[in-house]
């Protein structure tokens, strides 16, 4: 792992732990490894290889010495032991613990699918090493020498191959064992955990809108593009889409479940604190892993893990912006006159309201409203346009003058009556788009 | 009107431009398929380039997000249908009639169909570059991105009408290998003494039969939801998109079979060729090519773990999938048991089998790896996913395909490749392989998902996607050098007709074959005839020094040359391009279609002046 990855991941723990513990299950498995091909080694002398046994005579005449035999098993190990050394140095070095990497885990859903995958990696370098040794092997020493005569024509070992049959079969049925344990084990959350949070989460063409039910005190609160979960809690999701499939992928928290209209996928997850090394809250990344049309690959989402207390007070200030100053209360008429067919800013979407926009998204046509991310509590937000970019005065600035310039493919620029001019740019005056800048970010 | 079809004779000449669109012969159609597919590579290989410049950097933006959902598109959909399968085809036609000592395929004329259909169904897809509606759903197109209104231009319906016509080429050339290999072996060539070539070619077409049928369902509800206003899989309207995913993937891992099984075949005769000894485990590897075919039907759900079936579902398909290793693996130890105690000799054929086997391995694992569901979970729709089908694909697929181009070149042309060439060609490939794909996997581990036309750099991908475009280059510079291998071997010199001292029986006769192929049917007398023959021949005393005597092409009746199957196949392609522009032209195709069957029956059977 290189310093400069370990640099990058600001929100993340510190590499050092998990290449300690790798380099420790090396040195065991190098010993293991070792120990096995003795054993192979000597099983081989028994007849178990059989085409070892006839054959070659100026070949089987140098290895029927001991001395030899135990010099080449102890070349041979060398070399597995390189072998796997190179498999590990290049695992190390690509894999990475960046804000999309699943090698860091934050909660048991995302720690015991990496367990099954550590595993499966060994498993994977030890038969790769292993079987492409043993290819390598064959093509070195079996290679035609001069004037060889032709080599025994076998045909085959029967008994050879029922043990290669037998042997991968109980490998991977142990795989698949652990695999189906694992699978119910993740499917709902441990006895004795604390109450689960509910989402309802819905995928948008191209952005993730979530709807908490009961975000505390029967509070419902609807927000877009960044999830706040508090931490050492479990979080039940209800998974679904309104127009096509996307997947919600929080590669720190769970492996992905895709979200599929009229289907609803249920999944949970939890974000533990004695998993995460920084101060809370923590922002951890998701995307879209389903491909959902042009935007597919700028639908991206955050996760905010919070203190519960600090969840408890954004939920509770969950509203309207206060609209204190003049200049939020010109930019609430501005909003008014402009935004609300399709955006809702005075907390959770009316559901009447929502079927009506989804009509108009579904049916299409020029000016038709559309679903649009809930502004309640846009001023809390740190990102705009799904992820996309940090959420400031500039890049508001410029998504309201001409969205596009950011996300190429949006339906605000598409539909929204503001932007149908001649260059597609926002017909706001500069002073109309500062007074919405201002409410929207509850500004002075 | 069969009056007036049966009076037209057949075609009479074999030469120029005419004589290869009327021919029936399978070693034309052989070189026909292998042509086509080859242009439709490079087509395919020139997109993928376009996806590999727009990655090799974040936040580039040489092509539009639309147009890169096209490339990959294509570039999937072209290799798979239009380049693959029709090259193992290819390998079909030439070598399963001359390797069970046939004089042809069983039906050679529905063989010139299934090539027709083949380059119109290819020509009508490409079409769509030419109006610029391109299909741009993916090559899997899942529901109901596919549906209005997601999808408004006509690219999804020249991606499903060409498929249902290409369909329908695979399914008669599936049909057409079935009947040869079971009725047309010579005698003495038990189902036993197949080479392992032709077994895994029976089984392939079988799965072709069985496998096509079930995306032309889906092909054609999916045409009728988006022209003639059913619903199968809108989900506003009660369809289910689903349904589209089961149909796709029930038909799509038969068909990862299809595309990697022929190549299997393959490298099970080039192997024992050039380790001198025969196959290792000839029965098991047979019976594991069965196996898989059968269990390959069990297994589709493991493309669809994160679809939400539930728990029961999932631990069936990672069950089924992870068993489903077991006889892949078999193969594998037969091919290093068949190089153990061998003499090897490297020859490019031999190399790219080699190379063949060390890159399917590591395709095998990463594959073992996606049945791990739970696992999985994180490396669905990464390009860990990537990284793993090019393993098998490319690595596998388009490296045995390679190797027996290699290795049948000279059965086919009477001239050698050049070794040389051969040799900086499979490195290129090798290497440029290992190098595009390999940190794929990483990229797919670290969370890059598929199919994004975009990414920042703030995760960490940047340096790996730089590394896989470097290679794509080393790629192509690997294909160029095929082509210049081929384009040089026109001068170079004729070699005998069994160059690489083979087992087959095709190496028994002249380089090139003459039309009838055998002029006397073979007695076969073991599973490496050829070896048996000569090596008894060594033992009178009498070498074989040359190849089985041609005789007077007049005195053997071959079918004649027949112009019904490219009027026909003009006509099955007028009804999908019909579908796609005017209604009207596809009840002209139908026409077309109706006189060439008629006028096909009742065909005489040869040329009138042609000698019996």
């Amino acid at each position: 792992m290189s310093p400069e990855i370990s640099e990058n991941s600001h929100t993340l723990r510190s590499n050092d732990d998990y290449s300690t513990v790798k380099m420790a299950s090396l040195e065991r498995l190098a010993e293991s490894v070792v120990d096995e091909l003795n054993k192979a080694q000597g099983e081989s002398q028994m007849g178990l290889l059989p085409f070892r046994r006839t054959g070659n005579v100026s070949e089987q005449s140098v290895s029927n010495t001991t001395k030899s035999i135990g010099r080449r098993s102890s070349l041979k190990n060398r070399s597995v032991i390189f072998g796997l050394l190179a498999a590990l140095f290049l695992f190390a070095v690509g894999c990475s613990k960046d804000g999309m990497s699943p090698f860091d885990p934050m909660g048991p859903v995302a720690a015991k699918q990496l367990d099954l995958f550590n595993v499966l990696m060994w498993v994977m370098v030890i038969v790769f090493v292993l079987v492409e040794g043993v290819l390598l092997y064959a093509i070195i020493r079996y290679r035609k020498r001069p004037g060889q005569a032709k080599p025994p024509q076998t045909h085959g070992n029967t008994s050879l191959e029922i043990t290669l049959t037998i042997i991968p079969t109980i490998l991977v049925l142990g795989l698949a064992i652990w695999s189906v344990f694992t699978l119910f084990d993740l499917q709902d959350p441990p006895e004795g955990s604390p109450e689960a949070l509910h989402v309802n989460v819905t995928g948008h063409q191209w952005w993730f809108e979530f709807e908490y039910p009961d975000a505390g005190n029967g509070k419902k609160i609807i927000t877009a593009n960044e999830l706040r979960i508090p931490v050492d809690r479990p979080i039940t999701l209800s998974l679904e889409s309104d127009d096509v499939i996307h997947s919600f992928w929080v590669p720190k928290l769970a492996g992905k479940l895709d979200m599929i209209p009229t289907h609803t996928n249920e999944m949970w997850f939890q974000a533990d604190s004695d998993k995460i090394n920084d101060d809370l809250p923590v922002t951890l990344y998701g995307q879209c892993a389903e491909l959902c049309g042009l935007s597919h690959a700028l639908m991206k989402f955050q996760v905010t893990v919070m203190d519960q207390a600090d969840f408890d007070s954004w939920a509770a200030a969950y509203g309207p912006p206060p609209t204190i100053s003049a200049r939020a209360k010109a930019g609430q008429a501005v909003f008014a006159a402009n935004c609300t067919l399709c955006h809702t800013i005075d907390g959770p979407d009316d559901p009447v309201l929502s079927a009506s926009r989804l009509t108009g998204f579904l049916t299409g046509g020029d000016i038709t409203p559309v679903p649009a991310p809930n502004l309640t509590d846009l001023r809390t937000r740190h990102t705009l346009a799904a992820g996309l970019v940090d959420l400031s005065e500039t890049n508001l600035l410029s998504w309201l003058h001409d969205p596009s310039e950011i996300k190429a493919n949006n339906y605000m620029s598409q539909r929204a009556v503001m932007y149908k001019t001649e260059t597609g740019t926002s017909n706001l005056t500069n002073e109309e788009i500062d007074a919405l800048i201002g409410y929207l970010l509850d500004l002075q | 009107m069969a009056a007036i079809t049966s009076v037209i004779p057949r075609p009479t000449s074999y030469e120029g431009l005419w004589g290869w669109m009327t021919t029936v012969d399978h070693k034309r159609i052989a070189v026909l398929y292998g042509v086509t597919a080859f242009i439709f590579l490079l087509i395919a290989g020139l997109e993928a380039g376009v996806i590999r410049m727009q990655l090799a950097s974040a936040d580039s933006t040489l092509v539009s997000p639309g147009r890169f959902n096209q490339m990959f598109t294509m570039h999937a959909t072209t290799m798979v249908f239009m380049v693959i399968m029709p090259l193992s085809v290819s390998f079909f036609n030439f070598v399963i009639p001359l390797a069970i000592g046939a004089r042809d395929v069983a039906f050679p004329r529905l063989n010139a169909l299934s090539y027709w259909i083949f380059l119109f169904g290819g020509i009508l897809l490409h079409m769509s570059f030419v109006v610029d509606q391109v299909p741009d759903a993916g090559w899997f197109s899942y529901a109901n991105l596919t549906e209005k209104p997601f999808s408004v231009d006509r690219g999804l319906d020249f991606w499903s009408i060409s498929l249902l016509v290409l369909g329908t080429s695979s399914v008669a050339g599936g049909l057409n290998f079935i009947v040869t290999i079971i009725n047309m072996r010579a005698p003495g060539m038990s189902m036993m003494r197949m080479p392992v070539f032709v077994w895994m070619t029976l089984i392939t077409s079988i799965l072709l039969v069985l496998a096509f049928p079930v995306i032309t369902v889906g092909l054609i509800e999916l045409t009728m939801d988006r022209n003639f206003g059913t619903h199968f899989f809108i989900p506003a309207q009660g369809g289910d998109p689903i349904l589209w995913q089961h149909l796709f993937w029930v038909f799509g891992h038969p068909e990862v079979y299809i595309l990697i099984l022929p190549a299997m075949g393959i490298v099970s005769e080039i192997l024992p060729t050039f380790s001198r000894k025969p196959l290792f485990g000839y029965p098991f590897v047979i019976f594991s090519g069965i196996v898989i075919a059968i269990m390959g039907w069990a297994v589709w759900s493991h493309h669809m773990f994160t679809v939400g079936l539930g728990p029961v579902a999932n631990s069936v398909f990672t069950i089924t999938t992870m068993l489903i290793a077991v006889p892949t693996g078999v193969k594998i130890f037969n091919w290093i048991g068949t190089l153990w105690r061998g003499a090897l000799e490297f020859t490019t054929p031999m190399m790219f089998a080699l190379g063949f086997v060390a890159l399917f391995i590591i395709g095998g694992l990463s594959g073992v790896s996606h049945a791990v569901s739970p696992s999985d979970f994180q490396q669905q729709d990464t390009y860990y996913i990537v990284a793993h089908i090019h393993y098998v694909l490319f690595g596998g697929s388009m490296f045995g395909i390679f190797a027996g181009t290699y290795y049948w070149f000279p059965k086919i042309t009477g001239k050698m490749l050049n070794e040389t060439l051969g040799k900086i060609n499979f490195w290129l490939l090798f290497i440029g392989m290992n190098l595009t794909f390999f940190p794929m996997h990483f990229l797919g581990l670290n969370g890059m998902p598929r199919r994004i036309y975009t990414y920042t750099a703030e995760f960490g991908w940047e340096y790996l996607n730089q590394i896989a475009s470097f290679g794509y280059l080393v790629l192509l510079i690997g294909i160029l050098v095929f082509m210049y291998n081929v384009w040089q071997s026109r001068n170079s010199r004729h070699v005998g007709h069994d160059p690489w001292d083979a087992p087959g029986i095709e190496w028994s006769i002249a380089s090139p074959p003459p039309p009838y192929n055998f002029a006397e049917i073979p007695q076969v007398l073991g599973r490496d005839h050829y070896w048996i023959v000569k090596e008894n021949a060594e033992a009178a005393g009498t070498p074989i020094t040359g190849p089985e005597p041609t005789v007077d092409p007049k005195s053997i009746h071959m079918p004649s040359p027949s112009y019904w199957p490219l009027f026909t196949a003009v006509g099955v392609a007028l009804i999908g391009g019909g579908l796609l522009s005017h209604f009207a032209l596809s009840f002209v195709g139908g026409a077309i279609a109706f006189v060439g069957v008629i006028g096909w029956s009742n065909e005489p059977a040869a040329a009138p002046n042609d000698h019996h």
